[in-house]
C-alpha cells in the first residue's frame, strides 16, 4: 500500500482522529432521543460524519495522486508560537510595554532575515503604537507596567 | 417609496458626525492594512476588530463595513501594482491590471478600479435596500426546521463554490461545527469538550480562531517562502482615466455590477465568484475583443465592479437571515454577537437605526473610498515597499492584543497559540479555512434549531421534507452536491478554479 496523495492522506487521518475523539467525548454526555436531544447527540452525529469523511479522504489518497506535503520549517513555527506564549506570560506579570517588546523582538526571529537594529526600532514603534492607540485612544484595560 | 424613506432615515444615522468619522476611519484603516502585501480582507477585519470594541453597535458595524470594503480596494491596489492579489477575489485583476502597470498605465488602472467600485457600490446599496426587507420578512416566518435546512443549504453552497477538494471542505465544515459547540450547552447547562478547563466554558473565542487561521498561521506559512516581486511605484502618472477609457468601460462596469450583485447574494459566492464570472463574461461579450490579458482596461473595470458589488450584496444574507456567506461576513456576525446583538431577521425591525444606518453608510463609505483613494494613491504605494519581515511582527502584535482585548483573559493568548499551531498544520495540508469558520459560526445555531424543530415535531425527522420551504432548501443542497459530484461538471469547476 502506497500513499499517493500525502496531503489528503494526513488530513484524512486528522479528520478521523478529531471525529472519533469528539464522538468518544460526546458519548460521556446524555444522548437523549430525537424528540428530546441530549447534549451528546448532535456532536456525536457531526463527529461521526467527520470521521466518515476523513476515512474517505484518506482512502482516496491511496488510489489517486496528489501533491506532497511541503517540508515543515521549524524556524517560523517555533519562534512564532514562542513569541506569542512569551507575550502571554509577559503581559500577565510584566505589563504591556515589555510584552509587546518581547513579542516583536522574539517574533522577528521567525523570519530568515533578521536585522537586530531594525527590529529594535520596530519594537519601539509598536510599543508606542500599542500604548498610544490601544490604551490611551481606545481605553482598553491593559496593564502597562509590572504589577508589584 | 418606503425604501427611499428608510434609506433617508439610514442616511440620517450614517451622516451623524460620529458615524461619519468611524466610517472614514474604517475606510482609511481598511485600505491602509489591505494595501500591505500579504494581508487579505479577512485578516484585516479580524485584526482591526479590537478597534471597535469600545464603540456602540451601530458605529462598530459601520466602521467594520468600512474596513471591509477599504481592504477590498486595498487588495486591488496590490493586485495592480505588485501582481500579488490581496485575496482571491482580486486574482483576475492581476491579469490585466498588472499588465497595464507594466505598460505605464498603472494610474488609469487604479482610477478605473476606484470608479468602477464606486458605481457598483452605489447600485448594490440600492439593491440591498430594496431586497433585504422583504427577505427579512419572509425569514421572520421561518420555523426552526426551515432555519436548519437553510443553514445546511448555505454551508453546502459555500463549500461547492469554494476552492479545492469538496470532501475536505465538507469535513472542514464539520470540524468547524464541532469546534463551535465546545463550551456550555445552552439547553442542559452541561459544559462540553472543555477538558475541565473553566476558561473553555464560554467556548473557543471566535476572534481567536479567525486570527489564528487568517492572521498568525497565514504569516507562518508565508514566512516559509520568500519571493521578490517587482513593484511599479515610479511610473504611476495621473490616476484619472481618459475620456476614452471611461467610454470603453461604461458597459463593462454595468455588466460587472449586474453579475456581482447577483452572485454576491449566493452563499459562498461573494466577491470571489463575482469577479471571476465578470471577467469571463467580459472576455466573451466585450467588443471589439481587444487584448484581454495584455492590459485591457475593461479587464480591470469589470471584475473590480463585480467584486465590490458582490462584497456589498453579500451583506444581504448576513443582515436578513443571520447567515454568513463568506468568512468576512462570519466576522461581522461575530462582531455583532460581541456587541450583544443576535443576528437574524429581527435586527431590521428591532434595531432599524443599525440596519438602515449600516446600509446607508455603505454608500457613504464608497464615496469616501473614491475621495480617499484617488488622491492618496501615492501614500498607498509607499506602503507597498514595507518589507514583510517588518510587517509580520506587527500582525503578531495586533492579533495578540486583539485577542486579549475581547475578554481581558490571558488564557485567550495561549489559546490563539494552540489554535495557530493547529491552523498551520491544516493550512499545510491544503485544508481551506473558510468552510471551518462558517461551520464554527453556524454550528451552535444549527444544533439549537435542530433540537427545537425535533422538539416541536416530536422527534419526527420527516419534518424537514414535509415543510415545503425546508424541503426546497434541502433539495437545492442535495442537487448542488450531486451536480458537483458528476464528472463533467466537476471538470468544469476545476477548470474555472484553475483560471
Amino acid at each position: 500500500m502506497k500513499i499517493r496523495s500525502p496531503k489528503d492522506f494526513w488530513s484524512g487521518l486528522i479528520f478521523v482522529a478529531m471525529g472519533v475523539g469528539f464522538v468518544a467525548l460526546a458519548s460521556q454526555y446524555r444522548m437523549g432521543d430525537l424528540h428530546r436531544m441530549g447534549p451528546g447527540l448532535f456532536p456525536a452525529m457531526v463527529g461521526g460524519l467527520l470521521a466518515a469523511l476523513g476515512a474517505i479522504v484518506a482512502a482516496r489518497s491511496l488510489v489517486s495522486d496528489g501533491p506532497a506535503v511541503a517540508a515543515f520549517q521549524v524556524r517560523p513555527l517555533a519562534f512564532g508560537l514562542l513569541s506569542i506564549v512569551l507575550f502571554g506570560l509577559a503581559l500577565q506579570f510584566l505589563g504591556l510595554v515589555i510584552a509587546v517588546a518581547v513579542l516583536v523582538l522574539v517574533g522577528a526571529y521567525a523570519s530568515r532575515e533578521v536585522r537586530p537594529l531594525q527590529n529594535m526600532a520596530l519594537a519601539v514603534v509598536m510599543v508606542a503604537f500599542s500604548v498610544g492607540v490601544f490604551v490611551w485612544l481606545l481605553g482598553l484595560p491593559l496593564p502597562l507596567w509590572p504589577q508589584w | 417609496m418606503e425604501t427611499l424613506g428608510n434609506l433617508a432615515f439610514g442616511l440620517g444615522v450614517a451622516v451623524g458626525w460620529q458615524n461619519l468619522v468611524y466610517c472614514f476611519v474604517g475606510c482609511f484603516l481598511g485600505t491602509l492594512v489591505g494595501v500591505l502585501p500579504g494581508i487579505g480582507p479577512v485578516a484585516t477585519v479580524a485584526m482591526l476588530l479590537p478597534f471597535t470594541f469600545g464603540l456602540g453597535p451601530a458605529p462598530a458595524l459601520i466602521m467594520l463595513a468600512g474596513i471591509y470594503y477599504g481592504a477590498q480596494y486595498g487588495g486591488s491596489t496590490t493586485a495592480i501594482l505588485v501582481n500579488i492579489p490581496g485575496e482571491s477575489s482580486s486574482v483576475v485583476t492581476t491579469l490585466d491590471g498588472y499588465q497595464m502597470a507594466r505598460r505605464g498605465r498603472a494610474g488609469p488602472a487604479l482610477g478605473i478600479a476606484a470608479i468602477g467600485s464606486f458605481v457598483a457600490g452605489c447600485i448594490a446599496t440600492l439593491i440591498i435596500a430594496y431586497f433585504a426587507p422583504p427577505l427579512a420578512e419572509v425569514a421572520l416566518k421561518f420555523s426552526p426546521a426551515e432555519y436548519f435546512s437553510l443553514m445546511v443549504f448555505g454551508l453546502v453552497a459555500a463549500v461547492v463554490l469554494a476552492r479545492g477538494s469538496l470532501l475536505k471542505a465538507i469535513a472542514m465544515v464539520c470540524l468547524g461545527i464541532l469546534l463551535g459547540i465546545i463550551g456550555t450547552d445552552v439547553n442542559s447547562g452541561v459544559i462540553r469538550f472543555a477538558f475541565g478547563q473553566t476558561e473553555l466554558a464560554d467556548g473557543i473565542g471566535f476572534v481567536a480562531l479567525a486570527m489564528a487561521f487568517f492572521g498568525i498561521a497565514d504569516v507562518l506559512i508565508n514566512l516559509e517562502h520568500s519571493e521578490k516581486q517587482e513593484v511599479f511605484t515610479s511610473r504611476i502618472g495621473s490616476v484619472l482615466p481618459t475620456r476614452d477609457d471611461l467610454r470603453v468601460c461604461a458597459w463593462s462596469i454595468a455588466r460587472g455590477t449586474a453579475i456581482g450583485s447577483l452572485l454576491g447574494i449566493l452563499p459562498g459566492g461573494g466577491a470571489l465568484l463575482a469577479s471571476f464570472a465578470a471577467y469571463m463574461l467580459e472576455k466573451k461579450v466585450a467588443k471589439p475583443p481587444r487584448a484581454f490579458g495584455e492590459g485591457d482596461i475593461r479587464g480591470v473595470a469589470a471584475p473590480e465592479s463585480a467584486n465590490n458589488a458582490g462584497a456589498q450584496t453579500s451583506f444581504i444574507p448576513m443582515l436578513t437571515l443571520g447567515i454568513p456567506s463568506n468568512p468576512t461576513m462570519a466576522l461581522m456576525i461575530g462582531a455583532m454577537m460581541i456587541q450583544g446583538i443576535a443576528p437574524g431577521p429581527q435586527v431590521m425591525t428591532e434595531r432599524p437605526e443599525l440596519f438602515w444606518g449600516l446600509i446607508a453608510s455603505m454608500w457613504v463609505g464608497n464615496l469616501m473610498l473614491l475621495i480617499l483613494n484617488l488622491p492618496l494613491v501615492g501614500l498607498w504605494i509607499k506602503l507597498l515597499a514595507v518589507p514583510y519581515r517588518l510587517l509580520f511582527p506587527a500582525i503578531f502584535v495586533f492579533c495578540c492584543i486583539g485577542v486579549y482585548a475581547v475578554d481581558g483573559k490571558i488564557f485567550d493568548v495561549y489559546e490563539i497559540a494552540v489554535l495557530s499551531a493547529f491552523a498551520y498544520l491544516l493550512l499545510k495540508l491544503d485544508c481551506e479555512p473558510a468552510p471551518l469558520i462558517l461551520g464554527f459560526i453556524l454550528g451552535p445555531l444549527m444544533e439549537e434549531n435542530l433540537r427545537r424543530s425535533m422538539m416541536i415535531a416530536f422527534g419526527d425527522p420527516t419534518v424537514f421534507v414535509t415543510r415545503p420551504i425546508s424541503a426546497v432548501f434541502l433539495f437545492a443542497a442535495a442537487a448542488l452536491l450531486i451536480a458537483i459530484a458528476l464528472p463533467a461538471l466537476r471538470a468544469k469547476r476545476e477548470q474555472a478554479m484553475a483560471e
